[in-house]
């Protein structure tokens, strides 16, 4: 079976430092799948994150052994433009993901780098807008909106990008019960249409969307049983 | 999709404020230079500033204005305008490169002034239809983004440490600038995490994947913008030529 994620023996060593931060990793995530990894801060969480969204490749932040796989074909094997066009990640601060004077200009900044035409590239404001349901917000400040309004932003940022596949990196830490909601709801929206997705969490409270759990503790991945520790 | 927020598109007024800022630095004549800051204050209420606010900026740096007088003087010889017993503290020709200085800076600031009138994306397409490499214009557009987050994350840490019990108000000069150093560490390691974060959103997002990158929103320059850019051309050659001849 071909699976959209597929993580085999995933290690990784941030230069810096002497021992492996991800200790041989395995895990797989299919269509329409929403797989959430808990675990303590200091566990390789958003380490695992930034190596399966192929930020570490580019930056070359540290060495990584094992093979990451989307839809079939190693990471390795996919350019930048490939990887981008297939993966969406939402991260945590909300501040230093939008650096656009007003939302729209925020939502198109992706397509724009992907060198979208013009028509395209309005097409899919008008569509990220509309699925995060902020039409009203267009042309505002992004600086001026909530918390939990900054990260719906972030996430039509990201899926006017159209990826198959969504990591959500601690995407509800600094938001309010409200804006959790919000996300929550289309997250859930995202898994009915057939998109992947990952999140990774430490409120054990944002657990009830997931189909599967599981825990990041010491650089190794466990099945969930309630407990980080 | 056409930008038509402004009026004026950003590139007339850049053009403006390169301009005036080279005819500022170029010229020296007292006369001529008071002359280009009355020119600027116009064409900045023409561009729409508010007048009271353009007096409060320049209000707010009068003292560092007056700082300059007096220590240009201080460092220049000449005829002595100002001596305490054989102590010179003002020369005439250090006080008119004082003041030379204090209008120069006068004319860039309210210059600058003028390209705030348009938004920080009008004027990254600007420079981007300007051929210029879009990596720098949105280096100008985020710095611009950023800078009201690091004035919070400096207030931030200078209330961190008034909680701790200092009283930044009731402690000598010397003893407070001490303090200020302390501030410096955290704020440069908050704003270098803050700026990797910011790269990274920015990279997953595809930034500097082609050597281009296409725009959903164009600038379209009218005829009044030519007509604008025409006449600050033709008014700065005069300038130009006047004080030359």
């Amino acid at each position: 079976m071909k699976y959209t994620i597929e993580v085999k023996d995933l290690c990784f060593r941030y230069y810096s430092k002497e021992e492996d931060t991800l200790q041989g990793i395995n895990l797989k995530v299919e269509k329409g799948e929403v797989l959430t990894i808990v675990g303590l801060s200091g566990n390789g969480k958003s380490t695992l994150c930034h190596c399966i969204s192929g930020i570490f490749n580019h930056l070359d932040k540290g060495s990584l052994r094992g093979e990451i796989l989307l839809n079939g074909r190693s990471l390795k094997d996919l350019s930048r433009v490939d990887i981008i066009k297939q993966i969406g990640i939402v991260f945590q601060d909300p501040d230093t993901q939008l650096f656009s004077p007003t939302v729209e200009d925020e939502i198109a900044f992706g397509p724009e780098n992907l060198c979208l035409e013009t028509d395209v590239i309005t097409y899919r404001i008008d569509d990220a807008l509309r699925v995060v349901g902020m039409e009203e917000f267009r042309f505002s400040n992004p600086n001026h909106l909530s918390g939990g309004q900054k990260q719906l932003i972030a996430l039509a940022s990201v899926l006017s990008l159209e990826p198959e596949i969504f990591i959500f990196d601690e995407a509800m830490s600094q938001v309010d019960k409200a804006g959790k909601l919000l996300i929550k709801n289309k997250i859930k929206a995202l898994k009915k249409q057939g998109k992947a997705i990952i999140m990774i969490e430490h409120d054990l409270s944002n657990l009830d969307i997931s189909d599967r759990v599981m825990v990041l503790r010491e650089g190794k991945l466990f099945d969930f049983n309630g407990s980080l520790s | 999709m056409l930008i038509r927020e402004n009026k004026i598109d950003p590139r007339t007024k850049l053009t403006a404020v390169i301009l005036i800022s080279s005819l500022a630095v170029l010229i020296k004549d007292i006369a001529l230079l008071l002359g280009i800051f009355s020119i600027t204050f116009i064409i900045a209420l023409g561009f729409g500033n508010n007048p009271l606010a353009l007096f409060k900026k320049l209000k707010k740096l009068a003292l560092l204005f007056m700082a300059i007088i007096i220590i240009q003087s201080s460092f220049s010889s000449g005829i002595p305008l100002l001596r305490i017993g054989s102590i010179t503290l003002l020369t005439i020709d250090g006080f008119t490169k004082g003041i030379l200085l204090a209008i120069r800076m006068c004319i860039i600031i309210i210059s600058a002034t003028i390209i705030s009138t348009s938004s920080p994306r009008e004027i990254v397409q600007g420079l981007i239809q300007w051929k210029i490499p879009y990596e720098i214009a949105f280096m100008v557009s985020i710095g611009i983004r950023f800078l009201p987050l690091f004035v919070d994350e400096i207030k931030d840490t200078v209330n961190a440490i008034q909680l701790r019990g200092i009283e930044l108000d009731k402690i000598p000069i010397g003893k407070r600038m001490k303090i200020y150093s302390y501030v410096l560490m955290p704020v440069v390691a908050t704003t270098l995490m803050k700026s990797k974060r910011l790269s990274i959103a920015m990279e997953s997002k595809g930034f500097g994947i082609y050597p281009r990158r296409s725009s959903f929103k164009r600038l379209k320059l009218s005829k009044v913008d030519y007509l604008l850019m025409a006449a600050f051309l033709v008014g700065a050659f005069t300038i130009v030529t006047v004080y030359l001849g």
